[in-house]
């Protein structure tokens, strides 16, 4: 009993507007471990860590800390009992200092006046006895991704937080960040830190965590043992059935079909003049997904925004169900039968403070019957929105609630359904699944293999392997802008071998990657 | 025209370029405070206006400047008050509120007119009293430096002193980083359990005090009525000061400074034969140019990115 440092009961969490978003949850931590908190997106993670921070309040339920019961009035209290968290969404002040930033809201003093030396002081000792590779006196808008989040830490440590919630740290990571992060929570721990670390990649969560709590749909489905439980244990618990990792047995075959996509010597060179995408030659017929590997950064996403008419190309041709499209506007694209599903959905693929029907009609508003001669059909609207709301399982209040306030996976179903809405021909997948839970992922996937069937064309890029490996029909490797490798099945590909494509240490002669063409 | 040219290097100008800056200043460190902890104040042309009636009125009821001061303190209080319930209790759009005690506090303060003097124009026939002028013992007696400092009303110099005293509050205090934080991004500030709330209502409350006194400088002082709309846009000419500031104090002094020679140099010309109507425009040119080039700044910095 001595050990447990803070203790979840019964904790039921009952939104105004009848939400329940937590039901029931036991949750133990001990003192000194490293507890990761797994389930979907949108399965009350987020709310139950409100809850224990005191920005929520629960409905009913207890939350011991040290042995005694406690009522955190707000989170000033939680975070003057040792409770600290690392929000996903970075709570940084970019013009404000790195010292700034840490100490903001419990400023060292001399009189009246805040001593900034001694902040800059007591922030760089801090940093130094975490190990933390920073300068406080650095401008935080100067910082990258990772080094923003060593504030956020550093902002709990210096709060003399004893227990620390990661809100999906590694979200935003790069492998090797996350390696770093993951030595430095190994210090925290030896130093009798307690960590809480939420996400939903479930390798790192079995790495990193010596236990496992599960949340599905509110309800607390176990405490485990992280050495104890395998991966595909885990994702059983989360999703609540069996997942597939193969979808081979939903493929069918595609009579007569047509040319969808032909691309060919495509080169693209950016503004300031360095080649992006060197000649990159392949076409995609009706019922095949064609895959694109390759480590992020080398030449995939301006390929894909040279084809959508993002940006324009300097050479080679486009041809979108055998129609020339470099001079077409991307509407008239579109109209020619390609759809796009966005990498950044909050950027490119919605309107965060729109409604969900605003979002769902936004490729297609302008077109009967959605559109009348001079009005919006508003029925027509409400109930295609309410189909495709239906059909892609988005969880929602109603078709008029915001994008924005929805869960990322939701989103991105949003996102997905509009593409789908418009029954293209051409369907583009740029990491149509990034940063989304493993539920509402293969969601999507079945939805790309479904539409394959029906004789579609599919462009996939994504740095997620498994996903590429796992949809793809044919497959190409992109390397430094340049296509190196080209599979025509997946048939005995493994991830290692792609790893060596990829990594430029090998690749395949001119005339195989060829065969990534189709003649006409 | 020669005589007038030199006369813009001698130190009665430089007396005179503080003596219309003031109210300014007060104008633009009521902006400022506000903007800076995020709740954007743009009724400070009609808390002006207020804090110039209502010093002149209690003044004259009470037969003290000095408790007509402490009234236009009371008033800035208020109106700050005022712009808080609104803001951060209903949570309507600061714009909005700025919008609609702007254009209440101009007729509003009409009507009042109308009441306690029976006119529209002045209060004329109302025995005000005005705030004292101070002469600085050994500081005036220095040539030049004298008789530019020396000799300026009581709210001169209490104008300086908060010049100083905001200057302080902002960049070495905690509460100075605390309200900064607010402006910047509140939920930042929440998360750190800074009570985003309060910083403000502070800050709105010094914004409607430091507004009052700027109305007040104008009818207790600079000159010894109110009389509608005497304000003259000067709130609005510090608000304009604060944009190109962009958060840094120092920045927005030195404007106030810049759009203050705009006004002296309008008081030396209107002796002139120079048609009054052009030369009048003149502080507003400023204004218009010193938008601009904070706009072509920005564009500047953004390409850069």
């Amino acid at each position: 009993m001595q050990d447990i440092i803070l203790k979840l009961e019964h904790i039921t969490k009952i939104y105004p507007n009848g939400t329940v978003a937590n039901k029931d949850i036991n949750i133990e931590l001990k003192k000194g471990e490293i507890h990761s908190i797994v389930g979907e997106n949108g399965a009350g993670k987020s709310t139950l860590m409100k809850v224990i921070f005191a920005i929520e309040k629960q409905t009913t339920g207890k939350i011991y800390y040290k042995g005694k019961e406690v009522n955190f009035s707000n989170s000033m209290d939680a975070i003057a009992n040792g409770i600290g968290m690392v929000h996903q969404h970075f709570m940084l002040i970019p013009s404000f200092t790195v010292a700034e930033n840490i100490v903001l809201g419990a400023e060292p003093k001399k009189g009246l006046f805040i001593d900034k030396k001694e902040a800059v002081r007591v922030t760089q000792e801090l940093a130094k006895k975490y190990n933390f590779d920073i300068d406080v006196t650095q401008k935080v808008a100067d910082l990258n991704v990772s080094a923003k989040q060593k504030v956020e830490i550093l902002k709990t440590l210096y709060r003399n937080a004893e227990v620390i919630i990661l809100d999906e740290p590694t979200a935003v990571l790069t492998p090797q960040e996350t390696e770093q992060l993951f030595e430095q929570l190994l210090k925290f721990k030896e130093l009798g830190h307690t960590i809480v670390f939420i996400s939903h990649k479930l390798n790192e969560v079995k790495q990193i965590s010596d236990r496992v709590s599960v949340i599905r749909l509110g309800e607390s489905k176990g405490t485990y043992d992280a050495e104890g439980i395998t991966i595909e244990k885990l994702t059983e618990l989360i999703i609540g059935r069996k997942l597939e990792t193969s979808y081979d047995e939903y493929r069918r075959p595609v009579e007569n079909p047509k040319m969808i996509l032909d691309v060919r010597h495509l080169s693209y060179k950016d503004s300031a003049g360095v080649p992006k995408v060197k000649d990159a030659s392949f076409s995609i017929k009706g019922g095949e997904i064609l895959g694109i590997a390759g480590v992020q950064g080398n030449g995939q996403e301006e390929l894909i925004r040279a084809i959508t008419g993002l940006i324009p190309f300097q050479e080679g041709t486009v041809k979108i169900c055998g129609k020339e499209t470099q001079t077409l506007t991307i509407m008239e694209k579109r109209n020619a039968g390609m759809s796009y599903i966005p990498e950044d959905r909050m950027i490119d693929g919605c309107a965060a403070e729109a409604s969900n029907s605003d979002n769902l009609i936004s490729t297609t508003y302008t077109k009967k019957p959605i559109s009348g001669l001079v009005f919006l059909n508003n029925k027509v609207i409400k109930n295609r929105s309410q189909e495709l709301i239906k059909r892609f399982a988005v969880k929602t209040n109603s078709e008029k609630e915001k994008v924005g306030a929805l869960s990322g996976g939701n989103i991105q179903k949003v996102v997905v359904a509009r593409e789908w809405s418009t029954n293209p021909e051409l369907m583009i997948a740029e990491q149509p699944t990034r940063g989304i839970d493993v539920g509402s992922a293969n969601a999507i996937h079945k939805e790309l293999i479904e539409m394959r069937n029906q004789g579609k064309g599919i462009l996939l890029v994504s740095a997620d392997l498994n996903e590429v490996m796992a949809l793809s029909d044919r497959l190409l490797v992109m390397d430094d802008g340049k296509v190196v490798a080209y599979f025509d099945s997946m048939k005995g590909v493994t991830e290692s071998e792609l790893g060596l494509y990829m990594l430029g240490v090998e690749h395949h002669s001119e005339e195989v990657i060829r065969g990534a063409c189709y003649e006409e | 025209m020669d005589n007038i040219l030199s006369s813009f290097f001698s130190a009665s100008f430089l007396f005179i370029v503080i003596r219309v800056g003031v109210p300014l200043l007060y104008a633009s460190m009521s902006a400022y405070v506000a903007d800076i902890s995020g709740i954007p104040n743009i009724a400070v042309e009609g808390i002006m206006i207020f804090g110039a009636l209502f010093g002149v009125y209690i003044s004259a009821i009470s037969g003290s400047a000095w408790i007509g001061l402490l009234g236009v303190i009371v008033v800035g209080i208020v109106m700050g008050l005022v712009m808080a319930f609104f803001t951060m209790k209903m949570k309507a759009s600061p714009i909005m509120i700025g919008i609609a005690l702007n254009l209440f506090a101009t007729d509003f303060s009409v009507w009042l007119l109308l009441i306690w003097t029976g006119t529209k124009g002045t209060t004329a026939s109302l025995p005000s009293k005005v705030l004292p002028k101070w002469d600085i013992p050994v500081i005036k007696d220095i040539p030049f430096i004298g008789e530019v400092l020396s000799g300026h009303y009581f709210l001169t110099y209490v104008c300086i002193a908060l010049a100083i005293l905001i200057a302080i509050l902002v960049y070495k205090t905690p509460f100075g980083l605390r309200m900064k934080a607010c402006g910047l991004d509140e939920h930042a500030a929440e998360s750190v359990g800074i009570k985003v709330n309060q910083v403000r209502l502070i800050a709105i409350i010094m914004s409607g005090i430091l507004a009052a006194l700027g109305g007040a400088y104008l009818s207790m002082g600079y000159m010894s009525i109110f009389s509608s709309n005497m304000t003259a846009s000067r709130g609005w000419t510090g608000i304009a000061a604060n944009a190109v500031g962009g958060g840094n104090f120092l920045i927005v002094v030195l404007t106030t400074f810049v759009f203050s020679i705009a006004q002296g140099v309008v008081n030396k010309l209107a002796l002139t034969e120079l048609p009054s109507d052009l030369v009048n425009i003149i502080p507003y040119v400023c204004v218009l140019l010193a938008m601009v080039m904070l706009s072509i700044q920005k564009m500047r910095k953004q390409k850069v990115k």
